[in-house]
């Protein structure tokens, strides 16, 4: 097998994209199986190529900037997960999403998002990473505005804000080339000493925790999870950006900079992990939207990732590694169960919903699966991986742990709320005649949730085979890797505790499941805040954009007055001048006599006035 | 061979005022025609850079001589001429009429050819003054009220400037000995700060500058040009008052007065007023002629500017300006007359909306006023391009400034008469307006042309045709 072959993970869903947005609407089906067929070739392509160690090479555009792939456990990962993930996504979508319009597109961008983030992932040169990080934003862009009628507005919205991250991605890359002395990501190797250096970390960081969907970067992810086509959520926010975002903070943190447990940045990254956790959570608990409610889980959970990798320690990152994956397959499985009551009853609003579990057992029961993985409920791999991330958290510091701990309690009571309220509870008349879906999407579902079971209970194989290695032999030396018995205990309190909580709430509020939140969305202090949030007072984007509005309206202020000194002050002046000379010129030949022999006078003297 | 330049309008006058009238009156025009195409043909092909005396130019005992300066010049001539005698063809009624205008034509070019050929200041003066006697009667032609005042102001001034002049040249016959440039240049030279001298410069200037239309010594001129037919207003502001002051001022200050300081002091300053008062005047102007007129004055502190900065690209520049001036401003009154004639007036609140019934009128109007703004890439840039980068240069920054700014102001008034007169809606009663005769939509096609093609062709002329013209500086 020759090195190019490299190049085929980049190249064969990207000419598959070109080639599904050049065929027209009327042509059915087509589209699907070039999807379908582009998805499964490049699957089985990463999956042949996994153990491979691979450098390739040739020259780009010169100044030290080659087209430099590099293809190693790490990345290959990667590249097995996305395009397994992109193939299960196609799949469900052949059935989701037949009746919608501009298909191709959806496809298209599918495929070439594909492409854009195995060549980032493969990139071996930070120029060339940026290259393909940006076509990125270009999908991004295109997949919510194909949505619902205003997703205009999300897309741009999203385009600003992933637009700004990728802004201090790229000065990151710029200043880390800089102090390296090389755009070759394998070969730098930063301390994080000085400013400058810290500086480009954190810029870097910035781009990276940004595509992962942290807090403040998330605040378009919500949006989009209303007005984008639904397989976009579980094919973006939920797998593909966290793999590619939480990819990039791993191998910064490191490879390409020299990260120590006690550094300032270390405090810094698991902090802005806690926060994340809690906030995106807070929220979460409050939504009455099926899929609003997940995309905030999509955020709350990348909080865990930072907060893991940001430990410093090895069983930390590989909690964060860990959660990475296991984060993705849950989340997403969660986003296709969404798709798969919002395909057969109309909505996802809660309030409507209620009951079909019975009528969907096979929904339900991924629900169930993916919902107990992401709260947390041992034997499933969301609870192995938060296992060794409470661990780290705990050594840095009691309050980061309890923080992941206050995490998990509310991820519980929400998802206690989402079950009860979507698939328990009375039926509502309108959902009576509700059927379960049909294979090509409760398939992708199943496999996915299979996959939760898998890494749960045997989750030494992805351990062992995935995530360790990435870390290294040397890294890991000295590390036990044994369950935590007290650690477990007090997780195994808080779920119940969120279970207690839930029957206490249900209780309390009335209303099943769907109020099972308002007490805390009530509550004397959290009132203000929550309403002040749902009206977007914390929102960087919106805050953003009213400074722009404000600077925008000081600009036009200027140009009007500029315009004035344009179009009347000077105006005024030239006429009055004008008048002035008019004034002058009476028409009396005996007046412009007088002038010329004045002006005869002024030369004469002039000339003369050396004498 | 260059006395067939003051031979051929002379011998046109003779032969058409023989008896046998009925015959010549038909002749007249397309005599007028003949000649000045043939001095444009005989223009492109004299050589540039050829300069000395003529061989029948000693049968005249004048001392005529060409150089570059004059080859521009009469080219100039040339088709300011002959736009004049088109465009007099269609707007002079009566055959009688047109006879007598076509006479002080030839009279007008006979005075025009020889002052740019002459080498001595007596003989410049008298060319001068035949230019000027065929320019009263150009201007007085109609007999109205208005003819007949803007010609009695030309007379009034222009007697002020010839007892300047012929003071000057007294005074310079009583202190060289001789009138001829080289000998005036060397005893210049010699005699710094002689006070005669210096007067009889000053003076000379000062006849010059009215001669030009230069503030303060304007006032005559836009009575003239406004009052003047339409064709005449084409020769006076094309050509007529460019040979007669401003070419004699660029041949005395390069081969006379030599890059005297003071000199070069009082240009500057005259330039900067006359854009200046010119610009401002234009944009309070409601008449189509009057407007240009002053534009004239404006455009005309340009060349005056640039002769003032003295520098060889200050002068090629000034040079480049005038020929191309009398191309566009041309082009501005023949578009003028030919409004004048289809409409009846010049009253520019009167008209308006021409544009759709004059299209080439409203084009070619389009293309001198942008070209007189100075946009790119007409011919009005690149001259004052020139100009302004030779100022720059020559550390006179804020004279550059002037300049710069002026543009603005030229624009400004230049696109105020466009809207007014072509654009917008129809003004009443115009509804029935064409397209003047052929005489004038072609004499305007072919200045446009020659506007557009110079602007155009700039890189290639600037080596071939504008830098030589400074062989003529020492």
């Amino acid at each position: 097998m020759t090195d190019s072959y490299i190049l085929l993970p980049i190249a064969i869903p990207f000419v598959a994209g070109i080639v599904v947005l050049l065929i027209g609407q009327q042509i059915k089906r087509v589209k699907e199986a070039i999807a379908l067929l582009a998805t499964a070739a490049t699957l089985g392509l990463t999956i042949t190529l996994f153990k491979e160690n691979i450098s390739y090479s040739i020259p780009w555009t010169g100044f030290g900037i080659d087209l430099a792939l590099r293809l190693y456990h790490f990345s290959a990962f990667i590249l097995v997960a996305a395009a397994a993930f992109s193939f299960l996504f196609v799949l469900y979508s052949c059935s989701f999403m037949r009746d919608k319009p501009r298909l191709n597109q959806f496809y298209s961008y599918m495929l070439i998002t594909l492409a854009m983030t195995n060549g980032a992932v493969l990139a071996d040169n930070l120029v060339l990473m940026l290259f393909f990080w940006e076509g990125l934003m270009l999908t991004l862009f295109g997949m919510i505005a194909i949505g619902r009628e205003g997703a205009f507005k999300t897309a741009i919205k999203a385009f600003v804000i992933v637009g700004i991250s990728d802004l201090c991605l790229m000065m990151g890359i710029g200043l880390a080339g800089h102090l390296a002395g090389t755009m070759t990501i394998s070969k730098i190797n930063l301390p994080v000493v000085d400013s400058l250096g810290a500086l480009a970390f954190i810029l870097m960081m910035m781009g990276a925790i940004s595509k992962a969907g942290s807090v403040p970067f998330h605040t378009w992810i919500p949006d989009a999870a209303v007005d984008a086509p639904l397989p976009f959520m579980a094919f973006l926010p939920a797998s593909l950006e966290k793999l590619l975002g939480i990819y990039l903070l791993a191998r910064i943190s490191l490879d390409m900079f020299k990260l120590h447990a006690g550094s300032w940045i270390s405090i810094l990254l698991m902090t802005i992990g806690a926060i994340t956790i809690l906030i995106a959570v807070m929220m979460a608990l409050v939504q009455k939207d099926y899929k609003r409610l997940l995309s905030y889980h999509a955020v709350s959970q990348v909080g865990y990732m930072i907060l893991g990798i940001g430990t410093c320690l090895p069983i930390g990152i590989v909690g964060g590694l860990f959660h990475m994956i296991n984060h993705a397959l849950y989340k997403s499985c969660l986003f296709l169960t969404g798709g798969a009551v919002e395909k057969q009853t109309g909505t996802t609003d809660l309030a409507k919903l209620g009951g079909i579990g019975i009528k969907m057992p096979v929904t339900f029961t991924c629900f169930v699966i993916a919902a107990a993985s992401i709260s947390g409920v041992p034997p499933f791999n969301g609870f192995y991986s938060k296992e060794l991330i409470y661990d780290a958290a705990l050594v840095r510091g009691n309050i980061f742990y309890l923080a992941a701990i206050l995490g998990t309690f509310l991820t519980a009571a929400s998802f206690l709320k989402l079950g009860h309220a979507a698939f328990l509870g009375k039926i509502s008349d309108a959902n009576k005649k509700v059927r379960e879906v049909g294979p090509s999407m409760f398939v992708p579902m199943i496999i996915i949730a299979s996959v939760c079971v898998i890494f749960g209970v045997w989750n030494y194989l992805p351990l062992n085979n995935l995530i360790k290695p990435i870390l290294g032999e040397e890294r890991l030396a000295g590390h036990e890797f044994g369950p935590n018995m007290m650690l477990i205990t007090v997780t195994v309190i808080v779920l119940v505790g969120a279970l207690l909580h839930h029957l206490f709430a249900v209780k309390v509020n009335g209303g099943g499941g769907y109020k099972a939140s308002d007490h805390i969305r009530h509550a004397p202090f959290l009132e203000g805040i929550y309403t002040k949030a749902e009206k977007r007072w914390f929102d960087p984007y919106d805050i953003a954009m009213l400074i722009v509005r404000g600077a925008s309206r000081f600009g036009w202020w200027i140009d009007r007055t500029i315009d004035w000194l344009y179009e009347d002050f000077a105006v005024r002046v030239a006429t009055g001048l004008s008048s002035v000379i008019k004034l002058a010129h009476t028409g009396s030949y005996a007046m412009y006599v007088v002038w010329s022999l004045i002006g005869v006078l002024f030369v004469v003297i002039m000339l003369m006035k050396s004498f | 061979m260059l006395s067939q330049f003051l031979l051929l309008p002379l011998l046109a006058i003779i032969l058409l005022n023989l008896p046998m009238r009925s015959i010549t009156q038909k002749l007249a025009v397309w005599v007028g025609v003949l000649i000045s195409l043939w001095q444009i043909i005989v223009v492109i092909q004299l050589p540039m850079g050829r300069s000395g005396p003529d061989v029948m130019g000693k049968y005249f005992t004048l001392g005529l001589s060409c150089d570059n300066l004059t080859l521009v010049l009469l080219m100039a001539i040339g088709i300011v001429t002959l736009t004049t005698i088109l465009v007099g063809r269609q707007t002079i009624t009566g055959e009688k009429q047109l006879f007598g205008f076509m006479n002080l034509v030839f009279v007008a070019m006979i005075g025009m050819n020889g002052t740019v050929m002459l080498t001595d200041l007596f003989s410049l003066y008298i060319f001068i003054e035949v230019t000027a006697i065929a320019s009263f009667i150009l201007i007085a032609f109609q007999r109205d009220t208005n003819a007949l005042e803007g010609a009695f102001k030309y007379i009034i001034l222009s007697a002020t400037a010839t007892v300047m002049m012929l003071l000057s040249i007294s005074i310079m016959l009583l202190v060289v000995g001789d009138t001829s440039f080289a000998a005036a240049g060397s005893a210049v030279q010699q005699s710094q700060g002689n006070p005669l001298v210096m007067l009889a410069i000053g003076l000379f200037i000062c006849g010059l500058l009215i001669k030009g239309g230069v503030v303060p010594f304007h006032g005559w001129l836009p009575a003239a040009y406004s009052a003047a037919p339409a064709a005449a207003s084409v020769l006076l502001a094309g050509i007529a008052t460019k040979t007669s002051g401003i070419y004699a001022l660029i041949r005395l200050t390069t081969s006379v007065f030599a890059n005297n300081e003071s000199v070069n002091h009082i240009l500057l300053l005259a330039g900067a007023i006359s854009i200046l008062v010119g610009a401002f005047a234009a944009i309070g102007q409601s008449d189509f002629k009057k407007m240009l007129a002053y534009s004239s004055i404006s455009q005309v502190g340009y060349i005056i500017l640039a002769l003032g900065c003295g520098t060889n690209l200050a002068i090629i520049g000034a040079v480049f300006h005038l020929f191309n001036h009398s191309i566009f401003k041309s082009l501005l009154f023949v578009n003028s007359a030919a409004v004048e004639k289809q409409s009846g007036t010049t009253d520019m609140n009167k008209l308006g909306g021409l544009g759709s019934k004059m299209p080439i009128t409203n084009a070619t109007s389009l293309i001198a006023f942008l070209s007189t703004a100075g946009v790119p890439p007409l011919a009005g840039f690149w001259s004052k391009l020139i100009i302004v980068i030779a100022l720059w240069q020559n550390g006179l920054h804020t004279y550059a400034t002037i300049a710069v700014l002026a543009s603005v102001l030229t624009l400004a008034y230049l696109l105020m008469m466009q809207r007014k007169v072509f654009f917008g809606k129809l003004a009443n009663g115009l509804s029935g307006v064409k397209e003047a005769g052929w005489g004038i939509t072609l004499s305007a096609t072919i200045l446009a042309a020659i506007t557009v093609g110079v602007g155009v062709l700039f890189p290639w002329m600037f080596n071939s045709v504008l830098m030589p013209i400074s062989s003529f500086l020492k």
